[in-house]
């Protein structure tokens, strides 16, 4: 009845095979580009200096207002296909976050897993 | 590698026992776990709806987390509240205030020039934010506060505070984010501290020991006293009181440590005993003389008249009469009039004692008039 819960990734992780088809995901990125009509849109990631894009289908969150170039939140389930698609998050909470500060936001995901990491141990 | 198991290793630990559960301050707090660890919590055999994390009981939790699911119902909210790392139903009942608000309520003066501070309209628009603030959607942050229930072999959270959080920034999440593992590192996975461990009955020394059979010997000797209603004593009037603390101890003892005589363990707790108390105030002795006489400070009627007399007499004289007389004003004329060797911490329980009864009052913190 419950979806599960959705760790947070880096956009750069995404489309690595450190997220597996089917987990749910939370990520953030500037939203690049919005195609109302497929309901697609994508967010793109900058990571020491290399970009990355990750494609969202936004058909559970719509409507919402796009700001192109704007920060966003996602939260939804990933889906890997084989085919040319690549790799699509199907989003299930897409937010506005413009003004979020993204070094202190990388340092608390760090400290997290730093600290998961720990407990295992 | 084994299991990550943090909540329930030791399961098979004993629990704290739950009279000293009080102890722990995350007992009493609304701790903020991860919600995993909330879904992994063990409960308590000796009282359901508490929950253990390593050591520390507790049933109270603060969640902050991203609303997933959710289930409406004339009474209440079920949300479904993900924080990253699991995902736990909240219950949240709305408050009977809202249930007659109906529609909301526009303002009166619509075209927005406010002539003058409208109460009532003031108060539509707060309870109206109010009522905004607990209706969350699917993505919307919630925080809530609340107890741990288990229902149906689900675990869940029935709030007793939940809102909405306005985090346009996500300022709010990332420094929760930050702050959690200090919080686990200095205070959820420190043991639990009993103080059952620093007792030590058969400690090397034994002297943490004798200082427990002190403390249960004051307590003994000031129960009989008050109970009996004891004005004055000798020591060998109440020896027979320590001989049960002495006689259950003796048989936790080590058989390597000296043997002292029963009657001379019994004397020197005594000793003791009587010095503490004397030192407290409790009791005194009012003649220094071969005979050991103590006198029980809360019993003894000459030392409360005396003292009724000192303040009668003074607060006539104009110097006394609005202020009262001090503490040490009293002490010096009791000496004379009483007992030399009156202490000061006799004449303060005498005090307080009096005041207890109402014969006295205190107008300041050391001055005393008589009713």
């Amino acid at each position: 009845m419950l979806p599960p819960p959705a760790a947070f990734y880096f956009p750069l992780e995404i489309n690595t095979d450190l997220v597996k088809d089917g987990a749910s995901v939370r990520t953030f990125g500037r939203l690049t580009s919005y195609v109302p009509e497929e309901s697609k849109a994508v967010l793109s990631g900058q990571q020491s200096s290399a970009q990355c894009h990750v494609s969202v289908q936004t058909t559970l969150v719509e409507p919402f207002q796009p700001i192109l170039g704007a920060q966003y939140f996602v939260l939804g389930e990933i889906e890997k296909t084989d085919g040319l698609s690549g790799v699509i998050l199907h989003a299930r909470a897409l937010t506005c976050v413009d003004g979020v500060d993204l070094s202190l936001m990388q340092q608390a995901i760090v400290e997290q897993r730093r600290f998961f990491k720990e407990r295992e141990t | 590698m084994a299991v990550n198991d943090p909540g329930g290793a030791d399961a098979d630990a004993e629990e704290p026992p739950s009279m000293l559960w009080g102890l722990d301050p995350v007992f009493s707090a609304y701790s903020r776990l991860y919600i995993t660890d909330i879904l992994r919590m063990k409960e308590s055999r000796q009282v359901p709806g508490v929950y253990f994390y390593k050591n520390h009981p507790l049933f109270q939790v603060d969640v902050l987390g991203t609303v997933v699911y959710k289930r409406e119902r004339d009474d209440f909210y079920c949300y479904g509240v993900d924080d990253s790392t699991g995902v736990i139903n909240c219950l949240c009942w709305k408050d009977e205030k809202w249930r007659d608000q109906g529609e909301p309520t526009k303002c009166r003066d619509p075209s927005g020039s406010s002539r003058g501070f409208n109460i009532e309209d003031e108060l539509k628009r707060l309870k109206e934010a109010e009522r905004q603030s607990t209706q969350l959607e699917i993505g919307d942050l919630l925080r809530i506060r609340g107890t741990v229930k288990t229902s149906r072999d689900a675990r869940e959270i029935k709030a007793t505070c939940f809102y909405k959080v306005s985090d346009p920034v996500m300022a709010v999440q990332i420094s929760r984010m930050l702050e959690m593992p200090q919080l686990y590192r200095k205070c959820y996975d420190e043991p639990f501290q009993m103080p059952s461990d620093d007792l030590g009955g058969t400690e090397a020394g034994g002297s943490s020991h004798f200082h427990y059979l002190l403390s249960r010997s004051v307590l003994t000797l000031k129960e009989f006293l008050s109970e009996k209603e004891v004005a004055r004593f000798r020591p060998y009037d109440v020896e027979f009181l320590l001989h049960p603390l002495i006689q259950s101890s003796s048989a936790e003892q080590e058989s390597d440590q000296p043997r002292t005589s029963l009657a001379t363990q019994i004397r020197k707790l005594l000793k003791e005993t009587l010095s503490v108390l004397q030192d407290e105030g409790q009791i005194f002795r009012k003649i220094r003389t071969q005979d050991e006489v103590y006198n029980v400070t809360e019993q003894d009627k000459d030392l409360h008249t005396a003292i009724k007399d000192i303040l009668r007499e003074d607060t006539k004289r104009e110097k006394y009469a609005e202020k009262g007389c001090h503490v040490l004003h009293i002490l010096s004329s009791m000496r004379q009039r009483y007992s030399q060797n009156l202490s000061r911490e006799v004449l303060e329980v005498a005090l307080t004692f009096l005041e207890c009864k109402s014969d006295i009052i205190s107008t300041t913190e050391a001055h005393y008039i008589v009713l």
